[in-house]
């Protein structure tokens, strides 16, 4: 499968990580760690802290206590486009990444700013079933399919990690099984993924291993 | 179309400014009082836009043109869209201030607005929320916050379009219980969502779209096919 070219996996890191929004807290000592490859699901109620743990990947929020690496990288001394370098995130809310006036375009401009070539924007586009969308501005798309767009900008960006924060959220199962087989492609080429989701069908298909949050903790790592 | 209904559309169809296909065909339905409407299609078969003709946001905000025949008799309709972020004021420091922000531009007596907003925190499970800052809320938080803004302003239709996709299972079903709750209390809500299951178990009927067509209106089992 042509789309599916990765980078091989990076481990991932937080040790004796705390986070707070003014008075409230969201992280509290977390020590987490995730091997090269691994394919992790977090889980956790609304407000439970996944998504400050995962930005804190890309730097976009830097801990009040704590260290985060991503391979040999220290990430507090990196930017966070150094950081998209090797992290891939496709954010909660698409529209924070959507930007340019053609799918293709956005599509194609990350792996164009790594030095890629064009035509793996194309073959993700295909992969995702988006080819129909080239040439049309994300903004008149549905909302589930700008959101498959920053999937495959994502992807098109053949990172060695994958951050997906609730990949799937409003996709219908038509939609889900495109995203499932792509990460497939990926896990099985030893992308590290790590899928912050409320969706148990996605989980399912592509993690084998659980980590919980509860109140800014790790309540529960397990292994299926 | 009934009498009593809150929107009626009469063989309706609906284009966006500047597309040459419509969105809606040939659309024929009712949205009643008490009523809890499923509204269930793929992607890009016309629910979103569904919502935002039965409120009267397009074409009025966002272009467009309607042909065939449309009524609406709701005088406080609500909207949470898919994309609830882009609902934020922008000028509230606190999630309170947010949810009160709207009855507040009603220009509704300074109790009534504090009893109406502690009520929706308190009904979303949100009122824990209330001194943040609306900008750090994680998507779910936001979600919640985002629906008890728009039930603050006391809808007679209330249109939702997948305001679930963010939350946590418990919290989804509580909110589709809510739906119901806020149905009998008169209300009438129309709810998109891929999340067909959930949603058929409180709607009263279910409108299924395909190409902006209905193939469906009925059964709220109809949607799970």
């Amino acid at each position: 499968m042509s789309a599916a070219q990765v980078s091989a996996g990076l481990d991932l890191r937080w040790d004796a990580v705390s986070h707070d929004y003014g008075a409230a807290n969201v992280l509290s000592d977390v020590t987490l760690a995730i091997g090269a490859g691994e394919s992790v699901a977090l889980l956790g109620h609304n407000g439970a802290g996944k998504t400050t743990l995962t930005r804190m990947l890309m730097g976009l929020v830097r801990p009040k206590a704590g260290t985060v690496s991503v391979g040999d990288w220290l990430v507090a001394k990196r930017r966070p486009d150094q950081m998209a370098q090797r992290v891939g995130y496709a954010f909660q809310h698409a529209d924070q990444q959507l930007f340019a006036r053609t799918v293709l375009a956005d599509v194609s401009f990350g792996p164009q700013r790594l030095g890629r070539p064009v035509h793996r924007a194309i073959e993700v586009l295909a992969e995702l079933g988006l080819d129909g969308f080239t040439g049309r501005h994300p903004y008149d798309l549905p909302a589930p399919v700008r959101k498959l767009v920053t999937l495959a900008g994502v992807f098109a960006m053949e990172p060695a990690v994958l951050v997906l924060d609730e990949p799937t959220a409003g996709f219908d199962r038509g939609l889900r099984a495109l995203v499932i087989a792509a990460l497939h492609r990926r896990i099985s080429g030893g992308v590290t993924v790590i899928a912050v989701s409320h969706d148990l069908k996605l989980v399912d298909a592509v993690s084998k291993r659980s980590v919980t949050l509860e109140q800014g903790r790790v309540v529960a790592d397990s292994i299926r | 179309m009934p009498v009593s209904a809150l929107v009626g559309m009469e063989a309706l169809s609906f284009r966006y400014a500047g597309s040459t296909t419509y969105a809606l065909s040939d659309v024929t339905l009712s949205v009643e009082r008490g009523e809890v409407v499923l509204v269930a299609g793929r992607p890009g078969s016309g629910t979103s836009t569904l919502l935002l003709v039965a409120g009267a946001y397009a074409p009025r905000l966002v272009g467009g043109a309607i042909e065939g025949g449309l009524s609406i008799s709701a005088s406080r309709p609500s909207i949470v869209f898919a994309t609830p972020w882009t609902q934020l004021t922008g000028l509230c420091r606190t999630v309170f201030a947010e949810v009160a922000f709207g009855p507040a531009s009603h220009a509704l007596p300074r109790e009534r607005i504090r009893a109406l907003v502690g009520l929706q925190l308190e009904r979303l499970g949100v009122a824990h929320l209330s001194t943040r800052d609306p900008a750090t809320l994680s998507g779910g938080e936001l979600q919640r916050v985002i629906v008890a803004a728009a039930l603050a302003l006391e809808p007679d239709l209330l249109l939702l379009d997948d305001p679930a996709a963010e939350l946590d299972p418990a919290a989804a079903d509580a909110l589709y219980g809510l739906l119901k709750e806020t149905a009998a209390e008169g209300v009438g809500v129309l709810v998109a969502t891929p999340d067909v299951e959930r949603g058929a178990r409180v709607a009263s009927r279910a409108i299924v779209l395909e190409a902006g067509r209905v193939i469906h209106d009925g059964e709220p089992a109809g949607a799970l096919a």
